[in-house]
């Protein structure tokens, strides 16, 4: 019973904290220890495990989107020779 | 500024869902941006023009709609865009062809505010802090609405047949 629970609130604090330990961003970086902590649950525990896939998976079919969301190659020409129009017009 | 470039203009597509409009926007932003370099402390370039792309397009709304719309509403019709030509690999392909009819349909069926989080950091690569000037709210708001972005995708894509065995 009290190994059940522990395990309940293991995987709740797991949870909240998977996106970000995947993320790995600067602004919101986990603690070594949290980290620690949660690669431990992750490798004894299934249903985390799962959910960390998910949100890989998740994060790997949105990024190829962005492929998919092209810059047309010209409008980056046009908006360099922009770029380099106010440059040549502030060059004394 | 020159390599930001190519993410100003991917943002700007996102807002406003119209090449020409995209790229006026990404010139309007790098004018005010150059005006604006002496006052820049020189950390964080992106954000620092991510923040001026919204402000000028905040205005460039506010000229044309005056009163009638609100920040995050600038986003709202955020949606990513198809058609990439060359895939990596066959398991690559198998993603972008199967899951992303089912996906699309689960992202599009987002509150605007979530989906402009999860489009701004799972499809533009932004960070955090770089999603936040573009929204123009604190990380924090970032986090949690990416969060639950991502919860209600995952879910919805675990109903679907399509994907079944591959997110759930």
């Amino acid at each position: 019973m009290t190994g059940t629970l522990r395990q309940m609130l293991t995987c709740h604090w797991s949870a909240r904290r998977i996106q970000r330990y995947l993320d790995a961003d600067p602004a919101a970086r986990l603690a070594p220890g949290e980290i620690s902590r949660l690669e431990g649950h992750l490798a004894t525990c299934e249903k985390c495990t799962q959910l960390a896939a998910e949100h890989r998976a998740l994060h790997r079919a949105l990024s190829l989107w962005s492929g998919g969301a092209a810059v047309d190659p010209r409008s980056v020409d046009r908006v360099r020779d922009f770029l380099s129009t106010i440059n040549d017009e502030d060059t004394p | 500024m020159e390599p930001e470039i190519e993410v100003l203009l991917r943002v700007a597509l996102t807002i406003t869902s119209n090449q020409a409009d995209a790229e006026d926007l990404v010139q309007e932003t790098l004018l005010r941006a150059y005006r604006a370099i002496d006052g820049f402390d020189g950390r964080h370039p992106r954000a620092w023009l991510l923040t001026i792309l919204r402000n000028t397009n905040a205005n460039m709304h506010r000229r044309q709609r005056p009163g009638t719309i609100g920040d995050w509403e600038l986003i709202r019709t955020a949606r990513p865009a198809f058609g990439r030509a060359e895939l990596p690999s066959a398991e690559d392909s198998f993603v972008d062809h199967e899951l992303h009819a089912d996906l699309a349909a689960a992202v599009r069926a987002l509150d605007p505010r979530f989906r402009a989080a999860l489009i701004l950091v799972d499809v533009h690569d932004l960070s955090y802090s770089e999603a936040a000037a573009v929204m123009g709210v604190p990380v924090g708001t970032v986090m949690s609405r990416l969060s639950r972005a991502r919860d209600r995708v995952r879910k919805s894509l675990r109903f679907s047949p399509s994907t079944r065995g591959d997110l759930s």
